[in-house]
């Protein structure tokens, strides 16, 4: 219990105040001894269960059969710090952020298997925290944001709104893809082509069947990889939608926030001592910490 | 065959006969007479056309109050969740479907059971809604079913082993399947269903033997069909009404499978929503999504579609069962096909070329349209009621349309009586708000989805079963239910009807007048398909309950009316004694 003796008030406060659920939050502390402390089953276990989506490049996939990737190093760290074996596993995304809470952090999957302790790659903002009431939201760690990847010999500036008529790669049923079929009245429905992931659309891009590709940045950098030097990245507004960027934290069970505060300050402690900046370079993607307000 | 076996256990006895019991195979002619044999039921729908119609006449609204439980099977274990299934009826065996993917063999006489087929789920598996299936197939010596995993499995009807076990589909890429095959001529038919990133419908045809496949037909235009390994014909014309490579990702599954009509030797698969949701990134009809598709059995080319919801932004769908019948209008018999669409419209078509002959809504509030215009076969569409672009000018600005997208009528078959010459449809009045969110996520991303909220129309009621008359377009009775009606109809040359409730009980009606005559209380929700047939002289009836399906998962207000009825998950069997 080295962690809990360790744990600072003072970090308590700086995560329920990130979410902006403070009552809730002392609430829940008040309630604390009656509810099972699932901080102690995890220690007593020996084990941290831990959700990463499935086919997720560049934060959880599968290379040569190992299950690699930012959010699998990140729940490796946390659960080595917390002195407790990790457990990590894949799941298969839902319909919406909301189903996958539902399946993987609180309800379970209705085939059975354990849910997750924890959660990776959870957005973490304080209006989808009051959609889902059944986990609590904590450690925000990235904030993503929309690149636009060009060929500069045919895209000479890294504005989506001024885009040439040109093939365009976007993940298909993505906000780049609802973005550019609904451009300027449909000015580029033609030109928009739909791949199963930003990954896919870069290679095309590399094999020069497409002359730009908007995708989330940290997906494009990583597909990049050394080809970064040929096609410049710019991170870019996507006029008149509201979502453009967005934070990426993790997620628990609503009552296993004793939990969420010992990950978290192993998360904190990551981000003072440099080591989550490096676990991001190692895998190629610019490391883009939440501004403190 | 069939007949030797069953004098032989006259002869010998009930428990000779049990021990001896090695049935006979289910020929093609058994199956195509399926609608007219009373002894057995041995496809989805009573029949490839999907009436429903049993002929047998004992049970009447007069004689039903003497209609007692005979025996009761429990699907067991802890995993009773919606029980949609509609069971089979062979030589004294039911075959009946469960919940997660099961199968049952049960002796039909006394509910003992013969076998059971727990299929292996994987882990990983994300169905949309329930995990539900809605029935077997049976021909020659095997049992059909598909799974939550989008697999056919073929088993030995006598023994349940596996005979063979075919991929579908890619379940991690979120395939899976829930619906009845088909069986055509020795061909398996079945459609597709889940895969919301990119699914393209597909119908199927695999060799009832040997599993393999025969032929493949994609719903959606530019696609490539095949027959016998090889590249036949495209789907439609590439481009017509689709822009960009959307096409390649259009949807159109078909989820709920399909129907044969062995008079002009068709098959009838209806289709699903098209992607993205947001109808104004597609303009086009986007065919053949939300329609009805005939296709020709032997090589898969599609014969004639009638698109129900042409550029569908509502996520109707048109997947609902094409029920063959015959019209008979002013002196004449038109081989005539319905359909009551999710989107509230009942539709009269020519089955032999798609032509639009009647529509008239079956629903009391229909939003989206005016009326569907008989001269062109296409829906007047009112403008202002179309949910709005979200990347347009106008963000979160909540439309109220009706139905909701959960649809008047849902998965639940409807069904026909050549006798009173009526359609008996399980409706639902309910509508949604629907919005465009300023902000969702999937996958761990932002994202641009709608909210909405499911609003029933009426403080007493959500089901109505109504009776339509096809040469009118006319509502002749009305049920009223307070829960959302979810379960199948069948009717009987008995002059009577029956349905499941989610309050638990089993109905029937009388088929002129709507007068409820008999119910029984089953014990949890009944989202089945109820089936009659004939053994030893004695009319029997059969559904099974557990309730379930994708009410209790989307309900908005609607949940609120169903949060108490309890989960089962069990068969109930009801005879009429001999006098």
């Amino acid at each position: 219990m080295v962690i809990l003796a360790r744990m600072k008030l003072a970090s308590r406060r700086q995560f329920l105040a990130t979410l902006g659920v403070t009552t809730l939050g002392a609430a829940a502390l008040a309630a604390g001894p009656a509810r099972a402390r699932p901080l102690d089953e995890v220690v007593q276990r020996n084990r941290l269960r831990v959700a990463v989506y499935r086919d997720f490049h560049p934060f959880s996939y599968r290379e040569g059969g190992a299950l690699k990737g930012i959010d699998v190093d990140l729940a490796n760290t946390i659960a080595e710090r917390l002195g407790v074996r990790p457990d990590v596993f894949e799941h298969t995304a839902g319909e919406t952020v909301s189903d996958d809470l539902r399946v993987a952090v609180w309800r379970g999957s209705l085939f059975g298997g354990e849910p997750a302790d924890i959660m990776m790659h959870i957005p973490h903002s304080k209006d989808f925290a009051l959609r889902n009431p059944e986990a609590v939201l904590f450690a925000p760690y990235q904030r993503e944001l929309f690149a636009l990847v060009r060929d500069p010999e045919r895209v000479p500036f890294a504005d989506p709104a001024d885009l040439p008529e040109e093939p365009v790669g976007v993940e298909i049923d993505s906000v780049p893809d609802f973005y550019l079929l609904g451009l300027d009245g449909g000015r580029l429905r033609r030109h928009v082509v739909h791949f199963p992931d930003p990954r896919a659309a870069v290679e095309a891009l590399a094999r020069g069947e497409l002359a730009a590709v908007l995708a989330p940045r940290s997906q494009i950098e990583a597909a990049l990889g050394e080809l970064r030097a040929r096609f410049p990245v710019a991170a870019v507004r996507l006029p008149g939608l509201m979502a453009s960027s967005w934070d990426i934290g993790m997620a628990a069970r609503e009552n296993a926030r004793d939990l969420a505060y010992a990950a978290g300050d192993v998360v904190t402690a990551m981000a003072e001592d440099g080591s989550l900046e490096a676990l991001f370079r190692r895998h190629g993607v610019t490391y883009a910490p939440i501004p403190v307000d | 065959m069939k007949r030797l076996i069953s004098t032989f256990a006259l002869a010998a006895g009930l428990a000779v006969w049990a021990a001896a019991a090695v049935a006979g195979p289910v020929s093609n002619d058994d199956i195509l007479k399926d609608a007219t044999s009373t002894g057995d039921v041995l496809s989805y729908g009573l029949g490839p056309q999907g009436q429903r119609f049993s002929p047998l006449a004992k049970l009447t609204p007069e004689t039903v109050a003497k209609l007692v439980p005979a025996w009761s099977f429990s699907f067991g274990g802890e995993k009773q969740r919606g029980q949609e299934a509609q069971p089979l009826v062979h030589d004294g065996v039911m075959y009946v479907t469960g919940s997660y993917s099961r199968l049952f063999a049960v002796d039909a006489r006394t509910g003992q059971k013969k076998w059971q087929y727990d299929h292996r789920l994987p882990e990983g598996i994300m169905p949309c809604c329930d995990v539900v299936n809605r029935g077997a197939a049976i021909h020659g010596n095997k049992v059909y079913f598909t799974t939550l995993d989008a697999r056919l499995v073929a088993l030995d009807k006598d023994t349940g082993k596996v005979v063979w076990n075919k991929k579908l589909a890619d379940y991690q890429a979120g395939y899976s399947n829930t619906a009845a095959p088909l069986v055509v001529e020795g061909k398996v038919i079945t459609g597709n269903s889940g895969g919301e990133f990119g699914i393209v419908g597909m119908v199927e045809a695999r060799d009832a033997e040997t599993g393999e496949l025969v032929w493949q037909r994609p719903m959606v235009e530019g696609h490539m069909g095949t027959l016998n390994g090889k590249e036949s014909t495209m789907t439609g014309k590439l481009n017509a009404s689709w822009p960009g490579d959307l096409w390649k990702t259009g949807g159109g599954a078909t989820w709920l499978g399909g129907t044969y009509d062995p008079e002009t030797r068709t098959l009838f698969f209806g289709t699903g929503n098209p992607a993205p949701w947001n109808s104004h990134l597609r303009p086009g009809d986007n065919l053949y999504t939300s329609s009805t598709v005939a296709l020709n059995p032997d090589t898969g080319e599609i014969k004639w579609h009638y698109q129900t919801t042409p550029h569908d932004g509502w996520d109707f769908d048109g997947v609902n069962e094409f029920v063959s019948f015959d019209l008979k209008k002013d002196g004449q018999t038109i081989k005539a096909g319905a359909k009551a669409d999710r989107n509230g419209f009942f539709y009269v078509i020519d089955r032999t070329n798609g032509k639009l002959l009647n529509a008239a809504p079956f629903v009391s509030k229909i939003t989206w349209a005016k009326e569907i215009d008989l001269k062109t076969g296409r829906p007047v569409y009112i403008d202002d009621n179309r949910p709005a672009d979200p990347s347009g000018a106008e963000k979160g600005k909540p439309v109220f349309a009706a139905p909701a997208f959960l649809g008047a009528k849902n998965w639940m078959p409807m069904a026909y009586s050549p006798q009173t010459e009526l359609f008996y449809v399980p409706a639902n009045e309910w509508g949604m708000d629907i919005w465009n969110e300023p902000i969702t996520y999937k996958k761990g991303a932002a994202y641009l989805g709608a909210g909405f909220t499911i609003k029933p129309l009426y403080n007493d009621y959500i089901g109505a079963l109504r009776a339509m008359d096809p040469k009118t377009g006319k509502i002749v009775w009305e049920y009223k239910n307070p829960a959302p009606l979810w379960g199948g109809v069948l009717t009987t040359a008995g002059n009577l009807v029956f349905t499941g409730t989610p309050e638990g009980f089993l109905k029937a009606f009388d088929a002129k007048t709507g007068k409820e005559v008999w119910k029984f209380q089953t014990g949890s929700g009944v989202v089945g398909c109820p089936i009659t047939w004939e053994m030893d002289g004695e009319q029997y009836v059969a559904v099974a309950s557990g309730w379930g399906g994708a009410v209790p998962l989307w309900g908005g207000d609607v949940a609120k009316l169903v949060k108490d009825i309890n989960q089962g998950g069990s068969l109930w069997v009801f005879k009429l004694p001999k006098a």
